[in-house]
This record gives structure tokens, C-alpha cells and sequence, in this order.
């Protein structure tokens, strides 16, 4: 009990402590901040709000008259004006596919649906195939992925009608009957209302076509994401192990400031004493990594990959850096020294450590010195298990750097814990 | 442990500390009674917070043992802390927390929870005098207030035994006197009070007993009035005179209770049995030899003279 008494007492401190606050989250997320102004994502992301999106509708269909003037693209387009998208889209007509492609081209539109004119003709015959266009700047993600998948409902419900009209219409002339227009539009239109009460189905359609507009890729839209992604996960690595050093320095701090000796005049063991501030300074880091992953995830879409891999990354981080910095501060005589060593040996070894963010894609550095130099720091270890981690690699490819990371954290932490047994127990 | 041992708050029993070729305390053995005030005097270096540390459980001595309320340092330390309330010299305390958050803390340390906590922290606040301040950061206190709330953690056990190490160092008159109370209020509800100081009248004032350390050892050790013994029961007069005379000064030597007479640049120093007795036969005598005495100053014996007597030194050198 008293070993969590002593860790959320030094807990709530660091709260209250600039250093903390500032090193331990204030830096890195201004870091990821200005690495995602620099690569332009914020301006192409129109804020973090998710916004109207700005729709313009082409609809090139033309309405079948032996369905009595059925047309599944004015249906597709009332649907997309109706009040009940109005929250989230802001459609409206264009004259033609051109000026609806200029006007996304010019960012006077987010997307634009283009509906093909023989949308209603593919929809009741059985080899029939149509492309409905979704055209939109390939930098944005979450309006044009609001519009597919409301467009991508509305031509699973079609196909299915196609389906079940096609069906009852084989069904029903095997048994001799009559099977005019208005029994197959009925078939249709009830399957449609049958469908509308199941749960949205995904996937794409094979009427569906979603394209960006000519020479960018979905791809290259990303990057700069990435790219922040990247950074961000090297910023995380960089000020964990700033943050095990600095809450491990604590220990010395409360010696000299006399609360550590006052302490063991109490009756609580020394040992208690020790393990609560251990405590502590694996709690600081797990929350630091914690808070800056969702801040990442939240702001910079930032995806961290499969949560095994994510899970030993997350832990394998969380102890090294923890164990490294109760190990660094045991060697130290006083705060004055830590403050040197935090200062000056720490942020040498984690930029050696995260260096493969900035290498990691010029020619040639793959298998080269800029690969196998951050080895040989305990933050290159947990560099390349997060790379690993948001790549989208295994459990099994992260688990070398895993367990390299567990093997240098017991040893650490091991050293550590005996020289400030030694000096203090 | 025979039957007198039971009133024994402290039993220090030959208690050396050495750091390699330095020794920091050499022989050390005292005994407090449970009740009372005892006081270490001493220059600074004398071995004063070597020895309560190690009475703190805070040094291992190199030598000897300390028992607390019967319980032995080396072998039962656990209890000696939870017996004793520590008031070091250096301010303690976690000054990015409230007055309210390090009470509530260091009572955790002592085994305190729930209501009973609480409640001992209300009224250690209360006694301290901060409770109007309890959610205030120690770092925006004073001085004076800072110390209050260091000796405030001390109490929150009620502890049998406390034990207070320069307490009054490099503070204002005023806090210094509360303090002082404060250990005269606690000692009279029964708190056993080992205290620190190299303030001769602090220790006057507040101990029953009094231990005399210079160079890590135990030069005297006694009551007040047993340790001015040493140096008799003599009075020192001194006296500032306009002219200095031969015969004036043989004409005191030669006067009943008059031990010893030093006369230098116009003032004279004399040893007396009873200052109220010879000083109207030394007035005579001058009036009577045409010198006129233009200053008095008259000492009873006390620690000072005590500590110049068997070291050579002043108390504050």
C-alpha cells in the first residue's frame, strides 16, 4: 500500500512539475505539430472538425420508360440531397462531369459523383455494368470516404434488386407466368425496402469506380501523414527515455532535498520506498506513451499497426526506457550531475537512436551504417520494434527487438535497483 | 533489562561512528528518561546529528547500540520508526504539494488511513497553526511556516519519543520562540523530547538533562546545576575602573570571598563566592583609594563558562 502511496505521490508531482509537462508531452507533440505543417497536411485537412463536405452530382442516367420512367441515378441523387444527409453533406448539381472535376481540382468541391447514363439500363439487364464516378482530392480522407461509403449502400441495395428481380423473373417464367415491367420493378422495389432494414453492408461494388483526379495517387496523399506518423513515433522513443531519466532523478532529488532520508526515518521499508518510486517512474512513462499516441492517433490519423506487435512495442518501450533511466541515475551522486547527463548524454543517445526516422528513406541507407548504428543505443532497439510495429509487421518480425529490449531492461533495471539498494537500504 | 531500564526512553550505549580514519563519534553513551527533555549541546562538527541519526535508525552505528523505548536499532528498527517522530534541521518537506497533501502523505508513511488520518491531520494542523492555509503550496509559505509544518509531519503519529535536530536554526525570534513552546507544551503532554542545539540558553530553558559533546564524545552530562558545578559556584565580576592602581587591586585580593583578581587595560576581572557579599567591600575599597568604577557586570556560572572550562573553546567557535 504504501509503495502506491509513494508512486502517486511522485506521480502527482511530475503533473504539477513544468519539466514534466513540457519534455514529456508539450515537446513532442510540438514536434509532430510542426512536421505536419511543414508537409502540408494540416492545409489539406481543412482542421481537425469533421466538416460538411461539398458534394457536386453529375447525373447522366437516363430514366427507363418501360419502367415507367424509372432512373436509379435520380434516386442515388435525391438521396445524396436528402435532409437526412444535409448534416453531413452539401450537394448540389453540375451541369457536367468537366465542371464538377474542375471545381474539385480548383478545392471549390470536395468530391464529385458522377452518375453514368446507362446506370438505369445496367441496373435490369443481367450483363449489364455501370461505373458510378467518385472524383476527389486525393489529400482528404474523411469526406471522400463519407461519400463512398454512402454511395457504395446505395449500389450494394441496387445490385441486390438486380439480383432478386433476376431471380423471381427465372422463378416465374419456369412456372409458365407472365412476367411483365411492373412485376419486375415491383420485385425491386421491395427488396430494396427489405435491404434498407439490414445492417450496412461494405465492400466495393462492381458498379462502383472510385478514381482521383488524373497524375496523384491515394498514396502520395498519405505521405505526408506518414511522414508525421514517423516522426511522432521517433519523438515518443526520444522523450520516453527522457522521461524514465527525469523521473528516476527524482530519487536524488528527494536525497537532497532530505524527504528520502526523512523517509527512512519513518516505519515504512526502505525497500517500499525504493519500489514506489520505481513504480512511479514506469507509470510517467507508460502515461507519456499513452497520451501521445492518442494525440497522434486523434490529430495525425497516425495508425500504430495491429495491436500485438503495437502491445510489444508499447511495452518493450515502456521498460526499457523506465529501467534505463533508474540505471543512469544510479551511477549519478546528485541532481546537479543529472542534469548534465539528461541534458547532454541522453539527447545524444537518442538521436543516434532515432535516427533511422530521418534515414529511413534515402537510397541505400537500408542494411548500412544508419541502420546499425542506432543498435548500439537501447533507443534504437525500441526504434525498430515501433517501426516494425507501425509497418504493419508480425508479432514474430517484432519480437527480436522485443526481446532485446526485455533482456537490456531486466539487466538495467537489475544494476540499477543494487546501487540504489546499496546507497540507500 | 532490569527494572529502572522501563523508564528509559533512550538507552544509548557506547555508540561509535567512524567514516574510514574520521571518526565521527567515539564512545557515546547517555540514557533519557521517559518524560523528560534531554538536550545534546555542542558546537557544530561536535557529533550531535551523527548521534541522533543513528538513534533516527538513519545511521548504522560502526559501534554499539541504541534501545528506543526498548527496542533495539541493529535489531528492531521497524519499531524504534514507529516509536519516534524525526524533526531534521533541514526543512523536509515536497513544496509542489499543499500543507494539507504532505501531512496526508507523511501520515501514510506512519501507518495512518482513513478517518482516523483525517482527523490527526485536522489537528495537526490546527496545532501548527496552518489550518487556514492547509490548501496553500509549501513553496509560497514563509520561512517561519515551512518549519511549523516540518515539525507538524513529526507529530502525526503522536510519537513517544521525538527527537528534534537544530530546530532554530536561522530563524526569526518569533518562530523561534513558538518553536521552543511548542516543545515545552509537548514535553508537558508527556512527549519524551530529544533535542539538538548549539543555543546554550535553548538548552538551558527547555532540558532537564543536558549532554556536552565536542569531537564526536560526551564531555559532560548532567543536570543544569550539576554541570555549573564543574565549575564551582563562583561568580565572575567584571569591572571597567578609570585608573588603574596597584594598591587597589591588592586591597581586593586581600578581601574575604574574593578568589582570584586579573586586571588588564582598566578592567578588572574577579572570581567571588557571592557577588551580593563582596561587591559593597570592592565599591569601598576603590572610594577609599580615590578610583571610581564606571561599569558592573556580574555572571553567574553557567553552560558557556562550563564548555570554555573543560575545552578551552567558546560554546560558538
Amino acid at each position: 500500500m504504501k509503495i502506491l502511496d509513494i508512486a502517486l505521490k511522485d506521480i502527482l508531482r511530475s503533473l504539477r512539475n513544468y519539466f514534466f509537462l513540457g519534455f514529456g508531452l508539450g515537446v513532442p507533440i510540438l514536434m509532430g505539430v510542426i512536421f505536419y505543417f511543414a508537409f502540408g497536411g494540416l492545409a489539406s485537412e481543412d482542421g481537425f472538425e469533421i466538416a460538411q463536405v461539398e458534394v457536386l452530382i453529375v447525373n447522366r442516367d437516363e430514366p427507363l420508360a418501360e419502367y415507367d420512367g424509372f432512373s436509379a441515378g435520380k434516386i442515388l441523387a435525391d438521396f445524396l440531397q436528402s435532409e437526412e444527409l444535409a448534416g453531413l453533406l452539401a450537394a448540389t448539381e453540375a451541369a457536367s462531369a468537366a465542371d464538377a472535376r474542375a471545381a474539385v481540382d480548383n478545392q471549390e468541391a470536395d468530391v464529385a459523383v458522377i452518375i453514368p447514363a446507362d446506370l438505369s439500363t445496367a441496373a435490369f439487364d443481367p450483363q449489364g455494368k455501370a461505373e458510378v464516378e467518385i472524383y476527389h482530392d486525393p489529400t482528404l480522407t474523411i469526406g471522400p470516404g463519407i461519400v463512398t461509403s454512402i454511395v457504395t449502400q446505395f449500389m450494394d441495395t441496387l445490385v441486390g434488386s438486380k439480383i432478386a428481380a433476376g431471380v423471381a423473373y427465372d422463378q416465374l417464367t419456369a412456372q409458365g407466368a407472365t412476367v411483365d415491367a411492373m412485376v419486375l420493378q415491383n420485385v425491386a422495389t421491395q427488396y430494396g425496402e427489405w435491404s434498407a432494414t439490414l445492417a450496412e453492408s461494405q465492400g466495393a461494388s462492381p458498379l462502383l469506380d472510385i478514381r482521383s483526379p488524373a497524375g496523384k495517387k491515394e498514396e502520395e496523399g498519405n505521405m505526408a501523414l506518414e511522414m508525421v506518423g514517423g516522426v511522432m513515433t521517433g519523438m515518443m522513443v526520444f522523450y520516453a527515455f527522457y522521461t524514465g531519466a527525469a523521473s528516476a532523478m527524482g530519487i536524488l532529488q528527494e536525497e537532497q532535498d532530505g524527504t528520502l532520508p526523512r523517509l527512512l526515518t519513518t516505519p515504512t521499508p526502505p525497500s517500499a520506498i525504493l519500489g514506489g518510486k520505481l513504480v512511479s517512474v514506469f507509470a510517467l512513462v507508460i502515461v507519456q506513451v499513452l497520451v501521445l499516441m492518442a494525440f497522434s492517433s486523434l490529430i495525425f490519423k497516425t495508425e500504430w499497426g495491429a495491436p500485438g506487435p503495437l502491445s510489444m512495442a508499447i511495452v518493450g518501450l515502456v521498460v526499457l526506457a523506465a529501467s534505463f533511466g533508474i540505471f543512469i541515475m544510479s551511477w549519478l551522486r546528485d541532481s546537479k550531475q543529472a542534469g548534465v547527463v539528461i541534458g547532454g548524454v541522453m539527447t545524444v543517445l537518442g538521436m543516434v537512436g532515432i535516427s533511422s526516422v530521418f534515414t529511413a528513406n534515402v537510397p541505400g541507407a537500408e542494411g548500412g551504417i544508419t541502420e546499425i548504428l542506432p543498435l548500439f543505443v537501447p533507443q534504437g532497439w525500441a526504434m525498430r520494434a515501433w517501426r516494425l510495429a507501425i509497418e504493419g509487421s508480425t508479432a514474430g518480425d517484432v519480437l527480436p527487438p522485443f526481446g532485446v529490449m526485455l533482456v537490456l531492461a531486466a539487466a538495467f533495471f537489475a544494476i540499477g535497483v543494487l546501487r540504489f539498494k546499496k546507497r540507500f537500504v | 533489562m532490569n527494572e529502572n531500564d522501563n523508564h528509559l526512553a533512550i538507552q544509548a550505549q557506547d555508540l561509535h561512528k567512524n567514516y574510514g580514519d574520521v571518526y565521527a563519534v567515539q564512545g557515546v553513551s547517555f540514557d533519557v528518561q521517559v518524560g523528560e527533555v534531554f538536550s545534546l549541546l555542542g558546537p557544530n562538527g561536535a557529533g550531535k546529528t551523527t548521534t541522533i541519526s543513528m538513534v533516527s535508525c538513519l545511521l548504522a552505528p560502526t559501534q554499539g547500540d541504541v534501545r528506543v523505548m526498548g527496542h533495539s536499532v541493529k535489531s528492531d528498527p521497524m519499531a524504534v520508526k514507529a516509536a519516534i517522530g524525526v524533526v531534521p534541521q533541514e526543512i523536509a518537506l515536497y513544496e509542489d504539494l499543499s500543507a494539507r497533501e504532505n501531512l496526508t502523505f507523511w501520515g501514510k508513511m506512519y501507518g495512518l488511513r482513513g478517518g482516523a488520518l483525517k482527523q490527526r491531520v485536522d489537528e495537526v494542523l490546527e496545532v501548527i497553526g496552518l489550518d487556514e492555509r492547509q490548501k496553500g503550496r509549501v513553496s509560497k509559505f514563509s520561512g517561519g511556516m515551512q518549519r511549523r509544518l516540518n515539525i507538524g509531519i513529526a507529530l502525526l503519529h503522536k510519537p513517544q519519543v521525538l527527537i528534534l535536530d537544530e530546530p532554530t536554526v536561522g530563524i526569526d525570534p518569533q518562530s523561534r520562540r513558538n518553536i521552543l513552546d511548542s516543545v515545552k507544551e509537548l514535553n508537558h503532554a508527556g512527549t519524551t523530547v530529544l533535542y539538538t542545539t548549539h543555543y546554550m540558553e535553548e538548552a538551558q530553558e527547555l532540558s532537564d538533562r543536558i549532554a556536552i559533546m565536542d569531537h564526536g564524545k560526551i564531555i559532560a552530562y548532567g543536570t543544569h546545576e550539576e554541570l555549573v558545578k564543574i565549575v564551582g559556584e563562583m561568580d565572575r565580576i567584571t569591572l571597567t575602573i578609570n585608573a588603574e592602581s596597584a594598591k587597589v587591586i591588592e586591597r581586593w585580593q586581600a578581601t574575604e570571598g574574593v578568589e582570584q583578581v586579573t586586571a588588564e587595560d582598566g578592567t578588572v576581572e574577579l572570581l567571588v563566592d557571592d557577588s551580593n557579599l563582596v561587591l559593597p567591600h570592592l565599591f569601598e575599597t576603590a572610594t577609599q583609594a580615590g578610583v571610581r568604577i564606571t561599569s558592573v557586570d556580574i555572571q553567574e556560572p553557567n553552560l558557556e563558562t562550563v564548555f570554555l572550562h573543560l575545552t578551552g573553546r567558546a560554546l560558538r567557535d
